[in-house]
Order: structure tokens, then C-alpha cells, then sequence
């Protein structure tokens, strides 16, 4: 059957197809149970008909998909990219068992999400956001436009990683997440990342002391301006180092968190402290 | 104002920015400021509602799903803080105290949401057994779309309908303590936002860079766009010279 039997190839077309289907619908099927493979046997479902003709190869195949994946979106890519070239390889006759598939699959979802969840979400989302609000804050209407610059990247950064995948292979990915220049990204959106970070906890974390001291009746001593003459944003500095130690040392606790801070802010207006 | 529009609307804005339909573009339509600009062109005060929004957004800034846990909701904190922040007055500061308990509370919407979607999954195990590809898409996006819009739409409608005047009858016996208390919150909050950002970077040896950060605006006032220009350079100088460096190890 190697010699005479129709070779069949995905086009662009198919992983634009799967792609487009995949961006549309991530995590709206998003479970418990499996979290994003419903999402992923839904975006290969077409490109998979076209290779499998047969339905019980066919069927293998979706049921292979269905199988529990979770990682991030966007750079997640890369192995739906790698898993359609395997898919087209094993339709075609090379003797690869689905359970390589899958074990590919689960094997560099964990990475992958790394490297995802730091560059998409934990540096891309936030720098942007936080231009849009600095826009916002002054009233411009720009602040409301740039929030979608974020699904323009990712939108775009995603489908070139797709194709990445497609074209390159296993091997090669492998090879380019141990070479220095995943690292070298992501350092350097680290960099960038607590850089601006820091420039806009300075401008938006507002904390300010309204205490003062009247010794007999010289002028009085005005707590704020001490503490600034200091250390510019010392009580910013304290509240976010003081929150990164909670979450660092104590626990993850995210609504505990924002509740004690509420509380706490409640209980500095009481006695005068804050304001 | 038509209450009843506003609520609509509302819930529509809250079902567009949790619907997760279009994985990045989702959170861009269920940020605060988007919402803000909306509910702000209705008020026809979109001034304040960039602002109100901006306020809020700030403290959702960190916040990262993992594994897909949404630990906090910042769509919904803003569609029912911004709207009734508009209709009634409200300050920024004390709109983000409003808006943060509704943050907590969209969480379990979400976990209903990801338990119901099991119900999907094994349906699309049929589909699969039967070779239905229509089948598996409707599991994968009409089913949990449809479910979506209901579990979305009518919490955030119904609390609009009466949102207002609970808070302006609330408002009105609260002592000035517990007003100025919201306001320190509202300054306060962001900094969650950003501690969570430095604890998922999670680069220690990288630190100085956000004090860095910190006081070119503290000491030297620089704007967001500048110190974004200024990051940008020193990110790459940075990477360019461990580059050199581990180069010359090497040789």
C-alpha cells in the first residue's frame, strides 16, 4: 500500500481552519474533567476527516483527542501544530501508535504552559492593560482600544506557532526549548515585565498617611513628608512586598487576600491612620 | 435612564467578556475599561466611566487563570460596580470597594460553569464514537455558549435592576469612616496586582529591575509610555549582554 496509496497533505488552508476554530472556542468547553480537550479534538476534528477517510480511523483519532490536555492557548500551539504533522505521518502508513501521540501531547503540555502562562499572560496582558488604564485614567478614549492589542498579538503570536509546530516537528521544538533562546524571551519579558511593574505600582498603588505630631506649638510634625524625604513610596513598598511575602510564605489564598486588605483599610480610616 | 436597558446591557457585557469565546480577545471585552466605556457612553459620562473602570481593572491587573482556576472575576466586579458607581456618584476609589466582593463571587460562577461542562465532554465521547464531527463542535461551542449566556446574563441583570438603590439606601446611613475606608481600599488594592505579577515572573535574581522601575517614577516622574520605551531598551541590553558573556565562557 506505500506505493501506490494517495499521500495526503494538509494545506494552509486546514490549519488556519483549525486554528481559527481552536482561537474561537479555548476554554469555552473548559471542564473539570478534561479542561481543554474538548477544545482540541473540536479544532482537529475537520483537518483529521480530511486525512482519516476511513470512519474507524477516524473515530480513533477524535477519541485520541478527547483525551484530558490542558496548557496555555496561545504558544499551545506548537502541539496542536506537532500533532497534526503526526496525525498526517500516521494517516499516510508511517507505523506510528497513537499512544505516542497522546504521550507527546502530555508530555509538553506542562512546559509549554510555562512558557506560556509567564510571556502571554503574566508579562503581555499586563503591560497592556496597564498602558490602556493609564490612557483611561486621563480620560482618553484610547485607554478603552488598547486592551484588544492583546487578542491582536496573541491572536497572531498563536498561529505562527501552529505552523511552527506543523513545519518543524517534535524534534526540533525540543531542541528549541533546551537552546538558550526560549530563555533568552523569556528573561528578557521578565525584565520588562517587573521593570514596568514597578513604574506602575509606583503611580497607582496609593497609600498616604495623614498623621502629624504638634510638639508645644512648634509647627507640626507631618508624618507623610518624614517618610517620603526617606524613601519616596515606602507604604506602597511595604504593601506589596508585605502581600508578596503573605503569598511567597503563608498561602495562596487570593479572596482572604483582598478581604483582609479591605479590612485592614477599614480599620486604618477608624483609628485615623491611613487616608 | 431606562434601568431596565442598562441592566440588559449589563448582562450582555458580562456574558461577552466571561463567554470565553476568542481566547485572548474574551479578556479584552470583560476588562473594566472596556465595560467603563460603555456603561460610560449610556451615562454619557465617559470621562468617568475610563476612569471608574481604570480604577477597577487596576486590581485585576495580576490576575492570571492557571490551570484554568479564574480566582477572581474582574467583568463582573465591573458590570454591576461601574453602573451603579454611575447612576449614583460614587468616587473610583469607593466603586473598587463595591466592585471587589463581585469579583469574588464570579469565581463560583465559573466552577459552575466547568462542572456543568463535564456534561459536553461525555457527550462528545459519543459523537466521537459515531464519527459526528458536527456533533463534537455543537459540545465544544454551541451547548456551553447557550448554558453560558444564562448563567451570565441574569445574575448580572437582576442585581442591576435593584443595585442602585440598595447602595444609595446603604450609602446613606453609613458613618464617613467606613467611605474613607473603601477609598484607602482602593488605593491599597492595586498592590495585590502587582505582587501577584512579581510572584509569577517568579525571577528573584531579577528584582532589582522592578525597583528600578518603581523609583525612576517615584524620584524622576516619568509617564507609563516612557518607562515602557526605557524597559524595553533595558531588557534587551541585558539579555544582549549575558548573551556576549556566556559566549566568552564558552570559548
Amino acid at each position: 500500500m506505500t506505493t501506490n496509496a494517495k499521500i495526503t497533505k494538509l494545506t494552509k488552508k486546514d490549519l488556519r481552519g483549525a486554528y481559527n476554530t481552536w482561537y474561537l472556542s479555548t476554554e469555552l468547553s473548559n471542564s473539570y474533567e478534561r479542561l481543554q480537550a474538548l477544545a482540541f479534538c473540536n479544532a482537529l476534528a475537520k483537518p483529521l476527516r480530511k486525512l482519516y477517510s476511513d470512519d474507524d480511523e477516524y473515530k480513533d483519532a477524535l477519541k485520541r483527542q478527547l483525551q484530558f490536555y490542558n496548557s496555555e492557548g496561545t504558544f499551545g500551539c506548537l502541539i496542536h501544530g506537532i500533532t497534526l504533522s503526526m496525525e498526517e505521518q500516521k494517516s499516510n502508513g508511517e507505523p506510528i501508535p497513537g499512544e505516542v501521540i497522546t504521550g507527546l501531547k502530555t508530555g509538553l503540555m506542562g512546559p509549554v504552559a510555562g512558557i506560556g502562562d509567564t510571556i502571554i499572560w503574566g508579562t503581555m496582558k499586563p503591560i497592556i492593560l496597564a498602558l490602556a488604564c493609564t490612557f483611561a485614567m486621563q480620560g482618553n478614549l484610547l485607554g478603552a482600544f488598547i486592551p484588544f492589542l492583546f487578542p491582536l498579538f496573541g491572536y497572531l503570536i498563536g498561529y505562527a506557532c501552529l505552523n511552527f509546530g506543523y513545519k518543524v516537528g517534535k524534534e526540533s521544538i525540543m531542541q528549541v526549548m533546551k537552546s538558550g533562546l526560549i530563555n533568552d524571551i523569556i528573561t528578557g519579558s521578565s525584565i520588562l515585565g517587573l521593570f514596568m511593574m514597578g513604574a506602575l505600582s509606583s503611580a497607582y498603588v496609593k497609600i498616604e498617611t495623614p498623621l502629624q505630631f504638634s510638639i508645644n506649638n512648634a509647627d507640626p510634625v507631618v508624618l507623610q513628608n518624614i517618610l517620603d524625604q526617606i524613601l519616596p513610596g515606602i507604604l506602597p513598598l511595604c504593601a506589596i512586598f508585605g502581600i508578596y511575602y503573605y503569598f511567597t510564605h503563608k498561602g495562596q489564598n487570593y479572596n482572604k487576600v483582598i478581604f483582609s486588605l479591605i479590612a485592614i483599610s477599614l480599620g486604618c480610616a477608624f483609628l485615623g491612620i491611613l487616608g | 435612564m431606562n434601568i431596565i436597558f442598562v441592566a440588559a446591557v449589563c448582562g450582555i457585557m458580562y456574558f461577552l467578556g466571561t463567554s470565553k469565546i476568542g481566547y485572548h480577545f474574551t479578556t479584552a471585552l470583560g476588562s473594566p475599561i472596556v465595560i467603563g466605556l460603555v456603561l460610560g457612553l449610556i451615562y454619557n459620562d465617559v470621562a468617568q466611566g475610563l476612569l471608574i473602570g481604570a480604577t477597577i481593572q487596576l486590581v485585576y491587573l495580576g490576575v492570571i487563570a492557571t490551570g484554568g482556576n479564574v480566582p477572581a472575576d474582574q467583568a463582573l466586579a465591573a458590570t454591576i460596580a461601574i453602573p451603579i458607581a454611575l447612576q449614583t456618584g460614587l468616587s473610583a476609589e469607593v466603586a473598587v470597594g463595591l466592585a471587589v466582593p463581585f469579583g469574588v463571587l464570579g469565581v463560583f460562577l465559573d466552577q459552575i460553569r466547568r462542572t456543568t461542562n463535564s456534561i459536553w465532554v461525555h457527550k462528545a465521547d459519543k459523537f466521537a464514537e459515531a464519527a459526528d464531527m458536527k456533533g463534537i463542535m455543537k459540545c465544544a461551542i454551541i451547548y456551553p455558549a447557550i448554558f453560558g449566556f444564562c448563567l451570565r446574563f441574569f445574575p448580572v441583570f437582576l442585581i442591576n435592576l435593584v443595585g442602585a438603590e440598595a447602595v444609595t439606601f446603604v450609602m446613606d446611613i453609613l458613618p464617613t469612616w467606613v467611605i474613607t475606608g473603601f477609598s484607602i481600599a482602593g488605593g491599597l488594592l492595586p498592590a495585590l496586582g502587582f505582587s501577584i505579577i512579581i510572584i509569577t515572573i517568579g525571577r528573584k535574581e531579577l528584582l532589582p529591575y522592578f525597583f528600578i522601575g518603581f523609583f525612576a517614577v517615584a524620584y524622576l516622574g516619568i509617564n507609563t509610555m516612557a518607562a515602557a520605551v526605557f524597559g524595553s531598551c533595558i531588557a534587551i541590553l541585558s539579555i544582549f549582554n549575558a548573551r556576549k558573556n556566556s559566549k566568552g565562557a564558552t570559548l
